[in-house]
């Protein structure tokens, strides 16, 4: 029958097209042998996609690791963690500090005088001096001015601007070649311990309105502040350095990037990161000036930012695209941009391809300032199943991917794949509330963290994958001082310490002190089982030397909002990820223990405070470490957490892949890929090579 | 005729805005803010919120934003919240890509089903009919990603074949053919495996259609008359048993749009699912809202199409 | 309640040929369902997965379960199936009960047989709690729009609740001038409404005469709504609330229930419309017996047994839809273990350790399959142009 025939024809064509097109596809090994491009591919994965390949728009991961390829930044961090330049060859940091001259006060060294004597005075006695005056460059005198400045009062819907006339005095310019945040300390030496404090600023400022005379003065210290210091980093570009376009990279580049992130219609997520800038000068077209308005060294870091080409994105250029568009210019910004879809940079590659939820497709940058990288291909596959991840990395379609712990675990004794650890960014601890007793009491706190044994939670929760740390500071940084030993595991030591605090045993085998039980509640947030184990190991250790611990698992949000914001716990465990920089403000400063605050253990030392705001403040790498040892030796001193231990991180890959280094004289060597202390393995991505056999490497 | 069209027409439009009336409300109505403005997301101060808040007009009241977005829909200017690029491109974008697994999915469903379910009816109760009953369940029963990941772990270790994307990854071959061909291996599990639910539902149905036509007297009166029994069965008896499945032509037409985000995620295929899955995952309600749109457009249309089919095949059916 | 010989053929086809059904509906069900040996097995399987799913709640639930599984025992991850503990790591109140993983432990540690049994009751709940909420919605609105189909809505009714409901809607979203606004209309149209009940006789004023237009029948009204709901892609509807909403056990359950009542609607308004017109309502009708007595007592029964079929078919696509659901992280939250959230979190380690995987996929597999093949089997059953002539 004909309709029969045909019912069961069409099933077997269908099928038989379907399986005959197995005979056309590449095995997996005719891909990755038979292949001599696959070798000049870097092929990684990535479980979601790119939003928008502009630096200054993108927050999301994948983006910012296509960003990372296709622009440059003026400095980034070397492999140990220091800035070297890239866009920029070289770059200084000095500053200008200005004081007014205070009429009324009479100075120590040279008694009453008026402003052009003291700046000859100063001119003369101080510039160049050593030891102390020794980076004082030049001292100025600036004539008193008179101006009005209109000035906003008050935030969000109750303000107002409003008119206001300041006569300046005269000030005193003084120019330094290096930061230095305790000049003007050292100037009230000479001037008298007063000279700044008893400058008066209220009469010389007369605003529009009448303001009652706590706004007035308030208002007056605000517009003429006794002493400013404005730090300027003045970078020095590298000369052709191009974009991908073949223009060079100039300093009206870097001021059309810090204008763009600026700029209130781009919305850039950075734009909080460079609210200390006061102003950005192109001094001429390879040298670009940033004037600070306060001492804030953690500034540095945002030089970073990749550069945007200003040629393709400025004013006239938008203004063309949307027309072309359709759209009018004024609702037309660079948010709307296609740049963002196919971006133009200085970094080591440049963009080709994105088929977005599938790959991104990057080519190598032959005119690149540093030499071409030797893959002549970066691309970023969207492969969004782990478990599909790990297949392609098998199959050889993929060579890097975001790889599982216990998946390296497997696949270490695997002679194809190479992989690295690392010591990672965050630390786990156990903080104690220091606004409830006893956790004011530092020997508790101590005895407490004695108590527990973290080489043990090390070996059987972390699987060796963390390592014991003593501080607040990354372990790979200068700023960790590793001379501090970590706290001993020592219960017996721990219950003398608390029988030194008055904590000694009850008759129910309980710790008490003027009949009060040890008692306190241990919480964390639940769906992190590495913190519930360590939740209840810590109890079961206290519960040793005496304590009664009580625990709680909550709800995340729950955890924040209604207990860590609130304040209302007696001790917590959390962990905390860290940025290189060492600023520790927000985390340990005690103004910051207020609610919804970081500083939710209330920790409180005055010492601890100045050294804080002197690490923030200090620009001198070196001194910037003498600080932060000081820190760490009292915060381990204090124990405001038990600090319990770093994670590391894994990674696996092709062990075809390595390091070619190609010496002065032409010569090629190979060196293994090893991690470097930025907490990956891809710092030196631009030498590797995937070579068709694995090499071996001489230990 | 034409008063029918007109009259089902009105009747559409009017369901297709209360659609849009409460897929709005849904969206609108739901806690939490879109992940760009998200409050709790320390990169954002406050004055970038109130800013971003302006931009998508999050400010406004609500039907001011319902007939701001419909505005730009209709004008076609509507933009992704993720990354302002026009949400229409991407749809398309994305629809191109799903459509041969659309295409491939359904010629299986449609040729498999048939022979099946008429072989199973004919046979009723016989090892055949029973075999096939409890494979079809097999397939409907089994949890889709457990399955396609058997699958690929099967295919990969065993044929040592990529089976993942679109197309394998890197292929530099100039010949259209093996392109055409790696194109379509590429497709053969994701469309299967689409197509398993389908081919078990259609060959049931098949199966009981030909059942109830088979047990007609004018059928057995065509056998006892002692006529060949395969041209009484797919003669006579199908004849009649397909014209419920002309109407089902119609109901094909929203799977243009519905891609399963499961398989897609699986098998990383850019395909419609994935878009519609990242939108809800980033809050990005344009992208959301017009996904749902056009879908529920596509719905009315098919049943529409299929009630214009069932006019045409059988002529007892008057539609008032 | 059954003879056991009618397995036998010659007494099968003397109950055809000689003896009118003596046996009550359910007997007969009961007959076949034992003849129809597929759907028989899927029925067995049902029952026991029933019983398996209580005792796994009183295993597993209270402060002091008998089996734990949430247990996390972190040294002793990854152990296959039937492995002994290491007694030596492990606290007293950390080993098994069984003294051996029956079912190995998950990536921590977690005993994978307790996670289960704890599953099997939460998955059973989501299906019968989702199932029923839209069984009860179907035959609601079907009921409804079968029996009460003829009944028109004036447009004033119309506008009056779509008033009430916006309002209440806008108060929620917070535009206040707005739901005032509404509440101001909705107040009229309950003064007219309340002027007409007191005073039925009296014409209605000209000008408002457009209020009282019978605009939409009952029935055309709900098959609209169900027209509405048919509109939405089901899974991508589930996947957008639930992803707003938060997945919650609750939320889940509900949200599944919310969106998939449109089938059994428009199945109990085809049953009520073909049985409203029958000679024993008609009787019933005679009698003068009240329409809620009709509905209940003599429309029900006869349309609820392929209701009930619909519903077991219902419960495994849910238990399927919560898997999906889990496999793309909307599913039940922990500390609630479902099995798809086994599979789904077991999946990452299917080469190290595939007793995750395979465990909680082919228990889903066979229970889905059971239900099914009894849904099914039950159909066939009760389809009486379907049943097997012998």
């Amino acid at each position: 029958m004909n309709i029969r025939r045909l019912l069961i024809f069409l099933p077997v064509l269908v099928t038989s097209v379907l399986l005959a097109s197995y005979f056309w596809v590449p095995s997996y090994e005719a891909q990755t042998r038979g292949n001599p491009d696959r070798l000049v591919q870097f092929i990684t994965a990535s479980s979601g996609d790119a939003k928008y390949l502009n630096p200054i728009l993108s927050s999301d991961s994948a983006s910012s690791q296509i960003n990372g390829m296709i622009f440059e930044g003026l400095i980034d961090r070397d492999e140990n963690l220091n800035f070297r330049g890239r866009v920029a060859k070289d770059w200084r940091i000095y500053e200008c500090a200005y004081f007014y001259v205070n009429d009324q006060a009479t100075t120590q060294r040279w008694g009453k005088l008026d402003a052009a004597a003291l700046a000859r005075h100063l001119n003369q006695e101080l510039v160049g001096k050593q030891p102390d005056w020794q980076h004082l460059k030049a001292v100025e005198l600036l004539p008193p001015q008179s101006s009005t400045q209109s000035h906003t009062l008050g935030q969000g819907e109750e303000a107002r601007a409003i008119e206001v006339r300041v006569d300046a005095p005269a000030r005193i310019r003084l120019t330094l070649d290096k930061v230095d945040q305790l000049l003007f300390q050292r100037l009230q030496t000479l001037l008298g311990p007063n000279y700044f404090s008893t400058f008066d600023p209220t009469p010389l400022v007369h605003p529009s309105v009448e303001l009652p005379s706590d706004q007035l003065q308030a208002l007056a210290r605000q517009m003429l502040p006794a002493t400013v210091h404005n730090p300027i980093i003045e970078f020095q570009l590298r000369p052709g350095v191009r974009f991908h376009d073949g223009r060079e990279v100039t300093a009206q580049d870097v001021l059309f990037t810090y204008n763009a992130i600026m700029n209130p219609k781009n919305i850039s997520p950075r734009s909080p990161d460079y609210e200390p800038v006061q102003s950005v000068e192109v001094i001429d077209p390879l040298t670009v000036r940033i004037i600070y308005k306060r001492l804030y060294s953690p500034a540095l870091e945002s030089w970073g930012m990749g550069i945007l080409p200003a040629h393709l994105l400025n004013d006239e250029a938008l203004a063309v695209e949307a027309k072309a568009k359709g759209i009018p210019a004024e609702k037309f910004s660079l948010r709307q941009s296609d740049f963002n879809s196919r971006p133009i940079g200085c970094g080591p590659f440049v963009f080709q391809e994105w088929k977005s939820d599938r790959f991104i497709r990057l080519k190598r940058f032959d005119d690149y300032w540093e030499g071409a990288p030797n893959y002549k291909e970066y691309v970023m596959r969207i492969i969004p199943d782990p478990l599909t991840q790990e297949m392609e990395l098998y199959a050889g379609t993929i060579d890097d991917y975001n790889v599982q712990p216990h998946q390296v675990a497997r696949l270490k004794k695997d002679p194809r794949f190479q992989n690295f650890s690392g010591t990672s960014f965050g630390y786990h601890y156990i903080g104690y509330n220091e606004r409830r007793p006893p956790f004011d009491d530092p020997r508790v706190r101590r005895a407490l963290g004695m108590a527990i044994d973290v080489k043990k939670i090390i070996k059987y929760v972390m699987y060796g994958q963390g390592e014991e740390i003593t501080g607040p500071f990354p372990k790979q940084t200068d700023y960790y001082d590793h001379k501090i030993p970590p706290l001993p595991y020592d219960p017996k030591g721990a219950v003398a310490l608390l029988a030194e605090a008055g904590w000694k045993p009850g008759p129910d085998g309980y710790l008490q002190k003027d009949g009060k039980r040890f008692a306190f509640t241990l919480i964390t947030n639940n769906g992190n089982p590495i913190r519930k184990a360590i939740l209840a190991i810590a109890q079961d250790a206290w519960k040793k030397i005496g304590i009664q611990v009580e625990t709680d698992l909550l709800e995340w949000s729950v955890f924040i909002e209604k207990r860590v914001n609130q304040l209302d716990f007696d001790a917590l465990i959390l962990g905390w990820s860290m940025g290189i920089d060492p600023d520790l403000y927000q985390i340990w400063h005690s103004s910051q223990t207020g609610k919804y605050q970081l500083n939710f253990v209330g920790f409180s030392n005055p010492e601890a405070d100045d050294l804080i705001i002197k690490i923030r403040q200090e620009y001198d790498h070196a001194q910037q470490v003498r600080y932060c040892h000081q820190l760490h030796a009292l915060i381990a001193e204090e124990q405001p957490y038990t600090f319990l231990f770093v994670n590391r991180w894994t990674a696996l890959m092709d062990k075809r892949i390595v390091r070619e280094v190609r010496a002065a004289d032409g010569t090629i060597a190979y060196k293994p890929i090893t991690p470097t202390k930025t907490g990956t393995y891809t710092f030196y991505f631009n030498q590797w090579v995937k070579l068709p056999q694995a090499p071996t490497f001489e230990q | 005729m034409l008063s029918f069209l007109g009259r089902s027409l009105i009747q559409k439009l009017v369901t297709l805005f209360f659609v849009s009336v409460v897929s709005f409300l849904v969206i609108k109505l739901a806690p939490g803010q879109p992940s760009q403005i998200d409050p709790l997301n320390p990169k954002f101060t406050p004055e970038i919120v109130e800013r971003i808040r302006k931009v998508y007009h999050l400010d406004q009241p609500l039907h001011v934003q319902y007939l701001l977005y419909y505005k730009d829909l209709f004008t076609g200017k509507v933009v992704s919240w993720r990354d302002e690029r026009p949400v229409l491109g991407k749809i398309w974008e994305r629809f191109l890509n799903s459509l041969p697994l659309f295409i491939v999915g359904t010629l299986l469903t449609w040729t498999f089903s048939f022979p099946v379910g008429i072989r199973s009816a004919i046979h009723r109760d016989g090892w055949y009919d029973k075999s096939t009953t409890l494979i079809s369940y097999f397939l409907i029963s089994i949890p889709g990603f457990f399955f396609a990941y058997i699958l690929i772990i099967l295919v990969v270790t065993k044929l040592n074949v990529p089976v993942i994307d679109m197309q394998t990854f890197g292929v530099t071959s100039a010949s259209p053919l093996v392109h055409f061909m790696d194109r379509l291996w590429h497709l053969v599990l994701p469309s299967v495996l689409g197509a398993t639910g389908g081919i078990a539902v259609l060959s049931r149905y098949v199966r009981s259609q030909m059942l109830e036509i088979i047990g007609q007297d004018y059928v057995r009166t065509a056998k006892a008359k002692g006529l060949d029994e395969d041209r009484v069965y797919y003669r006579h008896a199908l004849r009649n048993a397909l014209l419920p499945f002309v109407t089902m032509f119609g109901m094909i037409l929203p799977g243009l749009i519905g891609g399963s985000v499961i398989i897609e995620s699986i098998f990383s295929w850019p395909g419609m699912g994935r878009l519609a899955y990242e939108a809800i995952l980033g809050r990005d309600y344009p992208v959301i809202l017009t996904i749902n749109f056009i879908s529920a457009v596509l719905v009315l249309a098919g049943t529409l199409v299929s009630d214009l089919l069932y006019m045409v095949v059988d002529p007892r059916i008057r539609l008032e | 309640m059954m003879q056991p010989d009618t397995q036998r053929p010659q007494t099968v086809s003397d109950d055809v040929t000689l003896m009118p059904p003596s046996r009550s509906p359910w007997a007969e069900t009961w007959r076949l369902l034992r003849k129809n040996r597929v759907a028989f097995t899927g029925f067995i399987v049902f029952v026991l997965f029933f019983f398996i799913a209580l005792a796994g709640m009183a295993l597993t639930s209270g402060a002091h379960p008998v089996l734990d599984p949430a247990q996390v025992r972190l040294q002793e991850k990854l152990r296959p199936p039937l492995s002994a503990p290491k007694l030596d790591s492990l606290k007293p109140e950390e080993i098994p009960p069984l003294g051996r993983y029956v079912l190995g432990t998950d990536d921590l540690g977690r005993d994978v047989f307790a996670r289960m049994l704890q599953g099997a009751w939460v998955s059973l709940t989501v299906g019968f709690v989702a199932v029923g909420i839209s069984v009860a919605i179907g035959i609601l609105l079907g009921g409804i729009a079968g029996y009460l189909g003829r009944y028109y809505i004036q447009l004033g009714h119309l506008i009056y609740w779509t008033l009430v409901v916006c309002a209440i809607f806008l108060a929620l979203a917070q535009s206040l001038p707005a739901a005032l606004l509404c509440t101001l209309g909705a107040g009229a149209g309950w003064l007219f409404y309340y002027r007409r009940r007191r005073h039925p006789d009296r014409p209605v004023a000209k000008g408002l005469r457009w209020l009282i237009w019978p605009a939409i029948s009952v029935d055309a009204l709900i098959v609209r709504l169900v027209d509405i709901m048919l509109c939405f892609p089901s899974f991508f509807l589930i996947l957008t609330v639930v992803a707003l909403l938060k997945p919650s056990l609750f939320n889940i359950m509900v949200v599944i229930g919310l969106t998939s009542w449109e089938g059994t609607t428009r199945f109990v308004r085809a049953e009520f419309l073909s049985l409203r017109e029958q000679d024993f309502v008609a009787a019933a009708r005679a009698l003068g017996l009240s329409d809620l007595r009709i509905i209940f007592r003599h429309i029900m029964p006869n349309a609820l047994a392929p209701v009930l079929v619909s519903a077991t078919l219902g419960i495994a696509s849910a238990m399927l839809t919560e898997a999906g659901l889990s496999f793309l992280g909307f599913g039940v939250p922990p500390p609630h273990a479902t099995w798809g959230n086994i599979l789904s979190d077991g999946k990452d380690y299917i080469f190290d350790a595939p007793w995750l995987t395979f465990a909680p996929g082919i228990t889903i597999l066979v229970v889905v399959l059971a239900f099914n093949l009894f849904g099914e089997g039950m159909r066939d059953i009760l389809n009486p142009k379907l049943r097997e002539r012998n």
